[in-house]
């Protein structure tokens, strides 16, 4: 079990996070969703290390921040909301990268970057140059090498954790799909996922349990259908908002949830 | 660029998984230096042919005093410091470029080797002011450690200037690198005028770059240190790959990226201040041998520093070569030949890739 306290951040001269929490459990599909600029990315970046805050971060009880990085590296993969790599790397090579710790030593470890590859749908993208892909490809990229870190979403009994920063985001719907499912098969296999979405229908879709932040604070979190109320909702993105409700006059909508449907 | 509906393939079969062929290009490469070994053991203005000696070798004959003191006081000495220097000067270059995860970064350009430089002559010319009891305590090591000294100061305030939360501007790399050059180029100048006709001589030698003054005493007071920074090189490798995803993304790797940084700026300053204190500014190395491996095998530094030090060391031996043969009897400082020779390749570089600097 994952548990954020009182998370407060302050980023230059503002303080972006005013004491926010979270839990999550693993097995289960987690999702941060809010307004831009609600502070999302920063919680995601105070409990995954990268930022210095206040207040508590624990994984079973033991401070997260207290652990090495060669041993957090081997409990959780984080995917970053943007990253820019530094040198020609092939597809490969970059997915490689995550064949970290103890996963290196498979027998099988040097086919896991191609079957990393194939989950996310990038078969055959392996011999190309990461930074000639297109920003949806390299997303997916990115993904597979997190995958692969934490390829085993158990370990000795011990749950791994995925946290991801709008991994959907510069997908199209049939990849946004694609990898929805695959973070909801990592959680159904035993391990934690967090993720920061940005699309509420992927998020009522997937999640298990939804985080609703507001301005560097937790507005809510619980079950999807309490958390996503056409009250909460309004509130947090500062218009109206109804769930549920087709637009007047018939207009075009499509919904992720269609594909599930047919 | 043709947009080829599959896009530009690496060019290297379907998988993209280019460590066979880094492998192959290292054994190639210990063959190349093992040939240079040669050659340059066998070139010099002597006369003394590696033939004969190996035909007295086989038949049992004595060396004469003449060939045992061209071979083994001059020119295995100089072997070995050109194929020091060469593979210090490349892995310095290849981990700086890491370490600012910028391919211009080199410490000849961004102005380490000044650094380093004006230390060494800081040694040089105030080391004659230095209480006898030091002096002799300190001994050769004092120019060595000065350079060391120097170039690690040199790299801390480089990185600090040029590095916010991680990101390295490119801009700020390269006009802090001129500022700290122009900077350690003037105050030797003032140097200069304080220094003896002897101390000139050095400075001279040293402005330029040469391997003409190597002998086993330099070499046993820097090499330690050459050999110190090229085994630490390989325990940073998979750090700097995490590094090339970013800061971040390399803690999350298991990087443990603060620690790894000092040891990579240590590394470089170690590497190019025993080099530099050995043989003077010699450019180039440390860009274009990196810039050419990463094209024939890829980026991974697991097998990229290994390959720097091996075809730095070669290149650096066959540029000794060249400097010895141009104008024989007479010989050129080594570092106008691979100035003349990396400048060119420097510029290639930069055409090819414009965007370099704007990365
Ligand atoms: N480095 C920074 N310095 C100052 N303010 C920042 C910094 N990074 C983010 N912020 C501010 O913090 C707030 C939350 O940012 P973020 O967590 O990225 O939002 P989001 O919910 O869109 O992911 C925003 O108002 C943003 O402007
Ligand atoms: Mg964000």
């Amino acid at each position: 079990m994952l548990e954020a306290r009182d998370i407060s951040v302050t980023l230059g001269r503002k303080q972006v996070l005013h004491g926010a929490g979270l839990s999550a459990q693993p097995g289960a599909m987690t999702v941060i969703v809010g307004p831009n600029g609600s502070g999302k990315t920063t919680l995601l970046r105070a409990i995954t290390g990268d930022l210095a805050c206040r207040g508590t971060v624990t994984l079973n009880r033991q401070d997260m921040r207290a652990l090495p990085p060669h041993a957090l590296a081997e409990r959780r993969a984080v995917l970053p909301q943007a990253s820019v790599l530094a040198f020609p790397f092939t597809v490969h090579e970059v997915v490689r990268l995550g064949l970290t710790g103890r996963i290196a030593l498979r027998p099988d470890a040097a086919q896991l970057p191609g079957r990393a590859l194939e989950r996310v749908g990038l078969e055959g993208y392996g011999a190309r140059f990461f930074q000639e892909l297109s920003g949806g490809e390299q997303a997916r990229a990115q993904l597979a090498r997190v995958l692969l870190q934490v390829w085993e979403p158990v370990q000795d009994g011990i749950p791994r954790w995925l946290f991801l920063d709008e991994p959907v985001a510069a997908l199209d719907i049939g990849h946004q799909l694609q990898v929805m499912h695959l973070a909801r098969r990592f959680a159904r296999a035993g391990g934690g996922v967090v993720a920061v979405m940005h699309d509420l229908n992927l998020t009522a879709m997937f999640a298990d349990r939804v985080v609703l932040m507001l301005d560097g604070r937790v507005l809510a979190q619980g079950a999807v259908r309490e958390v996503l109320s056409d009250q909460n909702l309004s509130r947090a993105y500062g218009c109206r908002l109804r769930v549920s409700s087709p637009p007047a006059q018939g207009a075009t909508y499509i919904l992720p949830q269609a594909a599930e449907m047919a | 660029m043709v947009a080829l509906p599959w896009g530009r393939s690496a060019g290297h079969g379907a998988t993209g998984d280019r460590s066979d062929r880094a492998r192959v290009t290292i054994l190639a490469l210990v063959v190349f230096v093992m040939l240079a070994a040669i050659a340059s053991l066998g070139t010099g203005a002597a006369g003394v042919s590696l033939g004969d000696v190996l035909a007295k070798w086989i038949s049992g004959e004595e060396l004469s005093v003449r060939e045992r003191v061209v071979l083994f006081d001059i020119r295995l000495p100089r072997l070995l410091t050109g194929m020091l220097v060469g593979a210090s000067l490349a892995v310095s270059g290849a981990v700086m470029q890491g370490l600012f995860r910028n391919p211009l970064a080199d410490p000849g350009i961004v102005g380490v080797g000044a650094g380093a430089g004006l230390a060494a002559v800081l040694a040089i010319v105030l080391g004659a002011f230095l209480p006898p009891a030091i002096l002799a305590v300190a001994g050769m090591h004092l120019v060595p450690f000065a350079a060391f000294f120097g170039g690690w100061v040199t790299t801390l305030i480089l990185y600090r200037v040029s590095t916010r939360a991680g990101r390295t501007s490119v801009a700020t790399m390269l006009l802090a690198g001129i500022a700290l050059g122009a900077l350690s180029g003037a105050l030797t100048g003032i140097l200069v005028y304080i220094a003896d006709d002897q101390q000139l001589r050095d400075l001279t030698f040293w402005g330029l770059g040469s391997l003409a003054g190597a002998s086993w005493a330099k070499l046993a007071a820097a090499a330690p240190i050459m050999v110190l920074a090229l085994l630490a090189a390989p325990m940073l490798a998979r750090a700097l790959n995490g590094l090339a995803l970013g800061e971040g993304a390399a803690a999350h790797l298991g990087v443990a990226v603060q620690r790894m940084k000092n040891l990579a700026i240590l590394t470089v300053a170690a590497a190019t201040g025993a080099a530099v204190a050995v043989s003077g500014g010699i450019g180039f190395i440390g860009i274009v041998v990196p810039h050419l491996l990463r094209l024939v095998m890829g980026p991974d530094h697991r097998f990229l520093l290994p390959a720097a030090a091996l075809l730095g060391a070669g290149l650096l031996l066959l540029a000794d070569i060249i400097s010895r043969l141009i104008i024989a009897p007479a010989e050129l400082p080594i570092g106008i030949v691979t100035a003349v020779l990396g400048g060119p390749v420097f510029l290639w570089i930069l055409l090819r890739r414009r965007g370099i600097v704007d990365m």
